[in-house]
This record gives structure tokens, sequence and C-alpha cells, in this order.
């Protein structure tokens, strides 16, 4: 029996491993002769074997032990890989989400299908195919030999921190070597770039290691570098003086070394050289077993578990450290002692790299959540006999885990919706003149404060006029209401609003939309539909990064403070008060450019100015780049950003606030909202 | 809406104290429980574009802590600084959330304890508020105080639905 708290950890461990062997397999159904993966799925099962075992759950390692036999096979080419196979592990994979929680197979239900499954494995095993690969021959013989090598590497390897002369003294401990350096034409000084690699290196050494074992010290080097490996049949060449030094002479200076001018040297020694074969390394993927030495060696460093209690307490310390180091700025800057500026400079320094350190470990890639989806968009277009290709990008965006796990459910929702009522069957699809498969886009981006995740189907779309005439009907509206097409979309967000007058398995009872809404909405962020009939439908979910800490530009509007985000800003300038009042297009002459401008002052209900100057801050969107004024910008600021709180949930213009070194509060602009005004002030102008 | 109810008529019978505070020259009291603290005014930041109501924001031990003006809540005129002025930082209880709010009031009287029932119950005609912000009446000497039910007027629904009304003035 396995303790509790022991138990937690080995189902949280098991439920990891069993989701990344989920990914790699639907990869694998995709590619079925990706070795890598079928190198990877047999290793995760054989890690989830013995953690099994270890944890003394005889039931799970015992089933794991079967498949890990299937794998093994696979592996070493003694069986192939079917689809059939691929079901069976999937199905599997499924029952052994369940069985992981139920470990004495109490459910009757679970204990038959576990023997059910146990036989169908079996079988799969035993189903061999002739295609037996021959057992690769192994060569044990510690012989020595020579080799010539030439080394080039790419001229950024010393950017990218790798130490060239660290891999030469390797290879000098393998074996005696002979260095020919070459260096490149130098340019002229004032255009050379001292971390420029300019070097390469022929290299001869005699060892009793195999090229490929050579070769395995360039593995880190091998993409930023052209590396080529010549086997010479020939015993002494290093050690032999005379040898060494003709060639040492004769080459010194010369770039690359050709093979047949050491074969010529090593001639009239008496030596009898045959080059066995030429290893053309550029650009060739590593064998099988490399790959493999080398994703392990990663694996054992790659994470340790914390408790999210943990993180979240010390993101708010760091948050707190942010905050009184300004207060320190603050206090340094009015008292000018040298001595503490210098501390204080290092301190702010200190802060900024904890804060980007522990903010980075809380954020996960949306990838995480992505890979969940993979496997149910599969399992529902097989139920509804849809064809569909499920296209992930930007999952290496990184969210809040907690903002991860609010969104998982409701998009889930929305990625079923899309596979059942968007994307049509294939003969609807051939009919309509679309590709018999349909395809579902999942898409997340950062901009500004916010992220974007959009999923976008290119199905039958949704029609205005069968929405307008179902919400009439369901009383959301009535005839006389006339809406915008936005404003007709945005009724699917409506309790108890659904179209499809089939109600399916999968979706369509009308409950989901308006929670999708909720959900998004207690995130404080927003959702837009679009749609166009028989082309598709976009749903955008846009999110504030609510904890965070953003570079901002600390500015003074009638002696309060804001905080602009720099990444939206793109130029500052100074404008007469004067200029700003007397306008009437709203439009400033800058730079010969036409900016457009909001009067902060006047937007937020202060006194307006007629006179001075202001300073005009340009922020821009994807599309649009509007000026705003302010009064003064103060400088530059590390703005921890904190929620206003519902109370300010219908508030525009600002997405939070953050505290100053004095301990008052500064606003955080949200200039997304202050360009979507803007524009929506020049439409209705028109 | 019943749990609510349920909670606070539990917190009243484990509790009897009280503080009294004044909006304008009438007297109100609220909970002891339901108080976090009493702080001197700060300087608020004043945030745009917020309901008149909303006096803004002030930090409170590194926390944004939106503060209300309790007179204009009650629909009277805006309140003016003086030495008594104080902010009550109060627990309200939002769709079974704990949220922290700042009230301003023109003074804070006394803290003081009081059977349950001398508590009266609220008159449903002849006062000028919403019957379910008061949750009874109480009654000191000759005055009259009114027992505010605190997560009612500053549940989140309340507020939108103010806000709601304000946006709809300005256009």
């Amino acid at each position: 029996m396995i303790e509790e708290k022991s138990k937690k950890i080995y189902i949280e461990e098991a439920n990891e491993l069993l989701i990344s062997l989920e990914s790699s397999l639907l990869v694998l159904e995709d590619d079925p002769t990706d070795n890598s993966n079928i190198e990877l799925v047999f290793r995760v099962m054989h890690t989830l074997k013995g953690n099994s075992s270890m944890f003394g759950v005889a039931v799970v390692s015992e089933f794991v032990h079967d498949l890990e036999t299937i794998y093994d096979k696979i592996r070493t080419g003694t069986l192939e890989l079917t689809k059939e196979i691929l079901d069976s592990t999937l199905v599997s994979l499924d029952h052994l989400k369940i069985i992981i929680q139920d470990t004495t197979l109490e459910n009757a239900e679970n204990k038959e299908n576990h023997y059910r499954l146990i036989k169908q494995n079996n079988a799969l095993i035993d189903n061999e195919t002739t295609s037996i690969k021959s057992e690769p021959i192994l060569n044990s013989e510690e012989q020595l030999n020579s080799f010539h090598i030439y080394f080039a590497p790419s001229i950024t390897i010393l950017k990218n921190g790798f130490n060239v002369l660290y891999l030469l003294s390797e290879l000098s401990e393998i074996g005696k070597t002979s260095v020919l350096p070459f260096i490149k034409q130098l340019n002229e000084l004032t255009e050379f770039d001292p971390i420029d690699c300019i070097c390469s290196w022929d290299i001869i050494i005699e060892t009793t290691q195999t090229s490929k074992e050579i070769l395995d010290l360039f593995v880190f080097v091998k993409e930023d570098a052209k590396i080529e490996i010549n086997e010479l049949k020939c015993v002494d060449l290093v050690s032999n003086k005379e040898f060494k030094k003709i060639i040492e002479e004769s080459f010194y200076q010369e770039e690359k070394i050709e093979l047949s001018e050491i074969l010529q040297h090593a001639k009239t020694f008496g030596k009898s050289i045959e080059i066995k074969k030429t290893e053309e390394v550029l650009a060739l993927p590593l064998s099988k077993n490399d790959d493999h030495k080398k994703k392990s060696k990663k694996k054992s460093v790659t994470s340790i578990r914390v408790s999210s209690d943990k993180l979240d307490e010390l993101m708010n310390l760091v948050s707190e450290l942010v905050t009184t180091q300004a207060g320190l700025s603050l206090f340094s800057e009015k008292n000018k002692i040298q001595e503490l500026e210098g501390v204080t400079e290092n301190v702010e320094k200190l802060t900024r790299r904890l804060r980007d350190i522990s903010f980075g470990m809380t954020l996960l890639p949306i990838n995480t959540m992505f890979l969940r989806f993979q496997r149910m968009v599969r399992d529902t277009s097989d139920v509804l006999g849809k064809e569909v290709d499920f296209i992930t990008e930007g999952g290496d965006t990184e969210l809040d885990k907690t903002i991860i796990e609010t969104l998982t459910d409701p998009l889930m929702h929305v990625i079923r919706n899309s596979l059942d009522h968007g994307i049509e069957t294939r003969e609807e699809r051939l009919k309509k003149g679309k590709t018999a498969k349909g395809k579902l886009l999942l898409k997340a981006y950062y901009s500004g404060v916010f992220v974007y995740i959009q999923i976008i189907d290119d199905g039958k779309g949704m029609d205005p006029a069968v929405i307008r005439s179902k919400a009439i009907e369901n009383g959301l509206i009535t005839e006389e209401d006339h809406l915008s097409e936005k404003e007709i979309f945005n009724l699917i967000f409506y309790p108890g609003f659904s179209t499809a007058s089939v109600v399916t398995d999968v979706s369509g009872r009308g409950v989901g939309m308006d929670v999708v809404k909720q959900n998004i909405t207690d995130l404080k962020g927003t959702i837009l539909v679009e749609s166009k009939l028989n082309e598709g439908t976009s749903l955008t979910i846009k999110l504030p990064l609510t904890l965070s800490i953003i570079d901002g530009l600390l500015i003074d509007l009638d002696g309060v403070k804001y905080i602009v985000p720099v990444s939206v800003i793109t130029k500052c300038y100074e404008v007469q008060n004067e200029d700003m009042c007397n306008n009437f297009n709203k439009l400033l002459l800058l730079d010969g450019e036409q900016v457009p401008f909001i009067n902060l002052r006047e937007e937020f209900g202060y006194k307006k100015l007629d006179t001075g100057y202001s300073q005009l801050i340009v922020v821009s969107d994807e599309e649009n780049s509007v000026g705003i004024s302010v009064d003064f910008i103060v400088g530059q600021y590390q703005a921890v950003i904190k929620p206003l709180g519902s109370y300010f949930r219908k508030q525009d213009f600002v997405s939070g606030a953050t505290i100053l070194g004095d301990g008052s509060i500064a606003l955080v602009l949200d200039t997304h909202k202050i360009i979507e005004l803007y524009v929506e002030q020049i439409k209705t102008e028109v | 809406m019943i749990s609510i109810t349920e909670k606070n008529l539990k917190i009243s019978e484990s509790t009897n104290s009280f503080l009294s505070f004044k909006l304008n020259e009438e007297h109100f009291a609220l909970p002891v429980m339901k108080i976090k603290e009493i702080l001197e005014v700060p300087k608020i930041t004043k945030v745009p574009h917020s309901p008149n109501f909303l006096k803004g924001v002030i930090n409170l031990k590194g926390a944004v802590l939106p503060v209300i003006d309790g007179r204009v809540k009650f629909g009277m005129s805006p309140l003016e600084f003086t030495v008594d002025t104080c902010i009550l930082v109060l627990n309200v209880d939002v769709n079974g959330e704990d949220v922290a709010v700042g009230a301003l009031v023109d003074s804070v009287s006394e803290v003081f304890e009081i059977e349950e029932n001398k508590i009266h119950p609220s008159p449903t005609i002849g006062t000028q508020y919403r019957a379910d912000f008061i949750q009874g009446m109480i009654k000191e000497d000759d005055r009259f105080m009114m027992l505010l039910n605190i997560d009612k007027v500053f549940s989140s629904s309340e507020l939108d639905s103010i806000v709601e009304t304000k946006i709809d003035n300005n256009i």
C-alpha cells in the first residue's frame, strides 16, 4: 500500500508522463517513421514502469511492461508501427489514466478492461513482422588509427558562448594531435569585431576512438560549424616527428588541407595510406543513438518540483522588493550621497534580474494547454466523422499558470463548437469547393500588456439572420431591435442561446458560450466573434497580463501619475498647448507626418491648458498610431501591476495600478483602449 | 442570497459590537467584525472615468484599495475633508469573495455593544434608502442609528448598476 502523500506524487508524475506519451503518439500517428519519437515513447514508458514498480503499483507496471515490449520491438525494427498498435496504445493510455487512481482494480469495469487490454497488447507483441533488421556490427577492436579533421566554426560561434579551445583540448585528450590553425583574411581594424571567430582548424589525430566517437565531441557545435572527419588508414602519422614537421611547415596558414596533399606527404615517408571513408557531417542529422544520449543528458536537470504556494510567495516578495527598491532609488536621488547612489544602482540591477527570473518561473508556455487539445480534436473529429487539420501557433507564448488553468475549459468548449457546428463534413466541403480537410487554427500571441488567443476555423460560419431570428424566438431581442452584425454575433454569449437544431453528443445544448464569456470576463478579458457565412468563424480572446511587472514610462497629468507601457511607445514629442487647443482635425504635424492625437486632460476631465508645452507620447497597436498628450514625463519606471479590483471593472482607460517609491499610486494606462476610443470617435464623426 | 443573510445573522449573533459613524449629520452603524482598520486619509489617486461615488484608490500596505465616498453612495453631497474624516477599511463579501474596500466617512463616533433584541427591524417606509441596505435600526438615547447591511451596499452587482446609469447619463 502506498502512503497517501507518495501516492499523490506518484499520480502527479504518472499523469505528466501520460500526457507526454500522448503527445508523442499523436506525432507518431502523422509520421510513424519518426524514430526519435519512438525512442521517446519507449523511454517514457520505461520511466512510467520504473516509477510504478518503485511505488509498488504492480498493476500499472505490469501493464506498461507489455506496452514497452511493443515499442521496444518497434524501436529495434522487429515490429512495424501500425494504426492498430497506435489505437490500442491510446486506448491503453486512457485506461492507465483510470487505473493509476484505482490501483487495486476495485471497479469491476476497470478490471474487465484491464485484462482485455493486456490480451490485446500481448496479441500485438506476437504479431511480429518479418522485416528484421540486421544486427548492428559492433567494432570493439581497440585499434590505433589516424584521422584528419577539418573544423571550421561559424563566425558567430564565440558570440553563442562556446569556447572552441576546450574542444581542441578535449581532442588532444583522446589521442596525439597535430593542430594547424588557419586565420582568415582580417577586415579593416575599424570593422573588426573582436568576438568574431575567424579561425578554422586542420587537425590530424592519432587515437583509438572511432570516427563516430570523435564526432560525439562535436555534438554541441554541429549546428554552428562545418566539420569533416576523414579516416586515414595509417597508424603513426602524428608520432612521426618528421611527418609532423613537414605537415606543419607546409600547411601553416593554409585553409583546409586537401586529403590528397596529406597522402602525398605521407607517401614520402613510405606509409601506405588508404582513405577508408569520408564523412561529411555538415547538416547531417545525428544518428539515433547520439540523439538519445543528448536528450537524456538534458533530461536529468530539466526540472524540479516546487509547490505553487512557494512560487506565489516568491512572486509577492519580488513585487514588494521592486516597490521597496523604487523607494530606495527615490531616497538616494534626494540625498545625493555618492556611495549610496552606487549601492542603489546595484540593487536596482539585481532587482531587475531577480524580477525577470522569478516571473519567468511562474509562467508556463501555453503549449501545455494546446497539447491537451490535440488529443481532443483527434477524438472528437473521429466521432463526428470529419477530417480536420489542427494547427497551433505561438505555443511558446507564456501565461500565468492560473490563467492557463482557467482558460482550458472555455477553450475546449469553443474548439468543440468549431468542430461540431463550424467545420463541415468532407462531402459538404467538397460540394462547396473547399479542401476536403477542414482547418482549425489555434493561435496565441502578445501585444502590449495583453495576450491574444484566437481560434479560427474555415467552416460554414454563422448566419446573422439565423441568429437574429433565433434570438427573437428566445425573447432575447424583439423584432424592432436593430442590431449591427457585431452585436448579433454577441448574442451567442447570452445564456440559453443555441442555434443548433439538433442536440448532439458533442455540443449544442446552448449552455456553454455564456459560461465561456463569464470565464473570460472573470479574467478581465474580452471576447470577440467574427464570422463570414461559408468562410469560417474566428474567435478572439484578449486577456490582460494581470500579474506582471512591466517597464513603463512614468508621466504626470494634473498632478496624477500614470504609467504608459514602454512596449507600445513609438516616439515622444514636445508640443505647444496652443496648437492642440485650436485644432479641429485633431491632427498635429510632427516630423513631416500627420499624427492624430487625444488630449488626455480633456478626455479625463481635467482643466485644459492653452499655454505652455505638453509632451506628446505616440503609442501604437497593430494598426493605428495615436498621440496622447501629458503634462510631463517623469522617467522610466519598473511597474508592478496590481489589479484595480472588481469595483473598476467598467473602467476603460486604466488597466491596473502600481505603487511608486513614495508610497503613492500611479495608474497604468491601457493604450489599446485609448486607441480604440480614438478610432470610434473618428467613426462617429464621419 | 440566502447564504449571505445567514452569514450576517451568524456574525451578529456571535458578536454584538458595533461601530457608529457619521455621514453628513446622520448616524450609521456597522458590525465591528466587518471592519479591518480605520485610517487617516492619505493621498487618494483619482481614477478617471470612474463613477462619482468612487473617490479613487489608495495604497494600503502595498495593495491597491478602492475608496468610496460614503456620502455620495447614500445620495448626499460629496464629502469635504476635515480633521475628523477617515477611511474605514471594510471586508465585504461580494458573491462569496472577500473584497477589501475603503469607505470615507465624516467621523467615527464609538464602539458599543447592544443586545440582539434591541435591534429593531428596519421600517419599510419613511426612509430614503433602499430597504435592503438597512439591516435594522438601533435606538440609542433619543436618536436612531441605521445598521447597514454592508455586503449589500457594496456588492458588485449594486455597483455595476450604478456605474451603468452613470455612463448613460454621460451619453
